[in-house]
């Protein structure tokens, strides 16, 4: 018997699903990519180092800000240029404005109807205006966060090697910290919604890789770890994990040790829950899993956990820099010199890695990109093929809409994967 | 009936080895009636927004306006719009269609014949359906070893010249911008939806910078295009002090030759060529300068 469905809507990029049984055993789960090539890897070889920020954004319309913060960092580490606390914190809490409003579209508008069994989002939002409201006020804080640190939400402009072009405005901050409060109750309200949604049960051992750092919730920086007890520098990641394109397929996949693993909010939350925060952590705690959890289905309330994190997260950050001179976030001279740098940073659907090779003169001369949907596709694979034979009885129909769910509760972005 | 003159633009990519050139359309200008007499069927206007190979940012920027987005899907029959809803497109007629990103495989370039077939009105959403934008920048590299440093096994992959899709299609009207502005979106937004075409003013970048307050970048010798690229943007860029790089594609009336003897002293004509790459310029700016030379003749 075949399962095919030739195009899963509601994800970014474009692929289709094919998974083969014979006889009740799974013989073969594959995605079949049809997302076009851009070869942003290639292109960007030859040209100056301060194209690659922007060029490398344009990979993904949603997570434009990690692109482009991580080519930023990989520069950085391959020219040694440092940058200031005040231009850490900054990018830090533009990444947690991007971790808002990814999962927002997504915990809501992307995910949420497969589980009260609707097929679009307008019969979604007429049903749920009150929560759709809710999802879509976090989402624009965290998109005006971005706005006014970024100059723009989609593909922001401000970020460079070294700092900022432009300080953000402290009159924008300060009113941004006001609505923050509003935010946050908000959001733990639509977490009282979302924690009674009828998830289904599944659960299948997996290795869990994200960053981890001492005394706060990796997001910007930090080593790799694992659940499995993996920790290494993120120098060593590439030693370490096997990046392979198989032939006749457009996306490379990765593999720790042989085996499949799996990036993300449900990662983060297995391997750094003891770092979030508090209301975070006591919402995490309402959910009732006993760790590891191992319900993929589950990532979606962990990204509900990391939007009640971020928002907690953003308001502590405003504060500090409003507390501090805004203007040593404007990049500093330094000096364009050849190098290798890798850097890795937390998008929202999992660990991002870049690395750069530059010459003498700042042109790149190399560059590597590993992005998440890279890293978590074969995983996605695995898990499927142990949960068809739970949803073989079922109709055609009724089986294709549980592997879409599925597959969506994962968070694929498939423009990412291929770039 | 309102006619409508269109210029295609037939235009063979710089360094193109392998184009195909019966796909391309051959006619300078092209006489084409537009189907604006005909009523609107009783019931809201078709609508779908298709994606071909990008980042889907612009998808995001109409999402992104939120309950503004919300009300425009209230107003239309959203026959398509992959982002938010799973259900399968009807394959109807439909009274616009708006196309993002570009045509990079044979499923890709199916979707756009077959969106121009059904649409009254087909539009470009953003600069990659408009103008090429990133997928184009490989064109201007060498075409094996560009894809060779990307993938080691290259059967199976498609891997064309990029062409804007007015090489594919007849456009109508382009919504410039990496990524489109939403609040022109709005702005132009019910006239396609009447079935009339929007047309934006021809006005440099600086006329919105210099209303935002902005310090010229040029000042500072900082090379901006801000004078000869399409305003409309708000000059985002500049605002960020981040230089106008075209993603909104050359005003009908900017001055091409006078920009670039300006930047000469800013940066060196590799940069310059380097830098209108990135949002697929330089193949219309190439086109640009031969005409200019042509009319100076």
């Amino acid at each position: 018997m075949k399962i095919k469905i030739n195009h899963i809507a509601k994800i970014e990029g474009h692929t289709g699903f094919m998974a083969s049984v014979l006889n009740g055993d799974v013989k073969s789960a594959k995605f079949q990519v049809q997302e076009g090539v851009r070869l942003i890897e290639g292109v960007l070889i030859g040209r100056e180092y301060q194209d690659m920020p922007l060029i490398a954004q344009r990979i993904c319309g949603i997570c434009p800000v990690v692109h482009n913060l991580t080519s930023i960092k990989a520069l950085e580490n391959a020219m040694g240029v440092s940058v200031t606390y005040e231009t850490k914190k900054l990018r830090t809490l533009l990444e947690y404005a991007q971790f808002i409003h990814s999962h927002a579209l997504h915990l809501f508008f992307l995910s949420l109807a497969d589980f009260l069994d609707m097929n679009n989002d307008i019969e979604l939002i007429s049903k749920y205006s009150a929560e759709a409201k809710m999802a879509i006020k976090i989402r624009e804080y965290g998109m005006e966060i971005v706005k006014i640190v970024g100059g723009r939400v989609v593909h922001p402009l401000t970020n460079e090697v070294g700092g900022f072009k432009k300080a953000p405005d402290r009159e924008a901050l300060k009113k941004l910290v006001g609505d923050s409060e509003d935010i946050l109750q908000i959001a733990l309200s639509l977490g009282e919604f979302f924690r009674g949604i009828k998830i289904p049960e599944f659960s299948r051992v997996t290795e869990y890789i994200s960053l981890g750092k001492n005394g706060e919730y990796a997001i910007y920086d930090g080593d790799v770890i694992s659940n499995l007890g993996l920790h290494i520098s993120v120098k060593k990641f590439e030693n370490n994990f096997l990046e392979l394109q198989k032939q006749k397929e457009v996306i490379k996949r990765v593999k720790h040790n042989g085996q499949s693993y799996m990036v993300g909010a449900i990662a983060r939350i297995n391997n750094n829950r003891a770092k979030l925060r508090d209301n975070a952590s006591n919402y995490l705690r309402s959910l009732g899993w006993t760790f590891p959890d191992y319900n993929p289905f589950h990532n979606i309330l962990a990204q509900m956990v990391e939007v009640i994190q971020s928002i907690e997260e953003s308001k502590r950050i405003m504060l500090e820099l409003l507390n501090s001179d805004l203007n040593e976030v404007i990049t500093k001279e330094y000096k364009v010199c050849e190098g290798v740098g890798v850097a890795a940073i937390e998008a929202p659907r999992g660990t991002l890695y870049y690395h750069v090779d530059v010459d003498a003169k700042g042109y790149v001369k190399n560059v590597n990109i590993i992005t998440p949907t890279a890293q978590f596709l074969s995983n996605l694979e695995d898990d499927i093929a142990e949960y068809i034979p739970q949803i073989l009885k079922l109709k055609d129909k009724e089986k294709e809409k549980k592997l879409r769910a599925f597959i969506r509760a994962y968070d694929p972005c498939i423009s990412c994967a291929v770039h | 009936m309102k006619i409508k003159v269109i210029e295609e633009k037939n235009k063979i990519p710089t360094r193109a080895k392998a184009v195909k050139a019966k796909k391309i359309v051959k006619t300078k200008k092209v006489v084409v009636a537009k189907i604006a007499n005909k009523k609107v069927e009783a019931g809201k206007p078709r609508v779908a927004i298709v994606s071909l190979t990008s980042c889907e940012g612009c998808q995001f920027v109409l999402l992104d306006l939120g309950v503004r987005f919300l009300e425009f899907t209230e107003q239309v029959e959203l026959v398509d719009f992959r982002l938010i809803e799973d259900e399968e497109d009807d394959g109807g007629m439909l009274d616009l269609v708006l196309v993002e990103g570009n045509p990079v495989t044979k499923e890709n370039e199916k979707t756009l014949l077959s969106a121009r077939k059904r649409a009254k009105l087909l539009v470009a959403l953003g600069n990659c359906a408009a103008m090429g934008g990133i997928p184009e920048m490989k064109n201007y590299h060498e075409g094996v070893s560009t894809i060779k440093h990307v993938y080691k096994y290259l059967q199976g992959i498609t891997n064309p010249e990029i062409r804007e899709i007015n090489n594919f299609v007849k456009v109508d009207f382009v919504f410039p911008g990496c990524p489109i502005n939403g609040e022109e979106f709005l702005k132009c937004i019910p006239k396609l939806l009447k079935g009339e075409i929007p047309t934006l003013p021809d006005q440099p970048v600086c006329v919105e910078c210099k209303k935002a307050g902005n310090r010229c970048l040029l000042l500072d010798k900082k090379p901006c295009f801000g004078p000869m690229i399409l305003g409309g943007c708000n000059a985002v860029c500049p605002s960020s002090r981040a230089q106008c790089q075209g993603c909104r594609g050359l005003r009908e009336t900017g001055n091409v030759t006078a920009m670039r003897a300006m930047l000469k002293n800013m940066m060196s004509d590799e940069q310059f060529q380097n830098m209108t790459e990135i949002f697929g310029l330089r193949d219309d700016l190439e086109e640009r300068e031969k005409k200019d030379k042509r009319k100076k003749r």
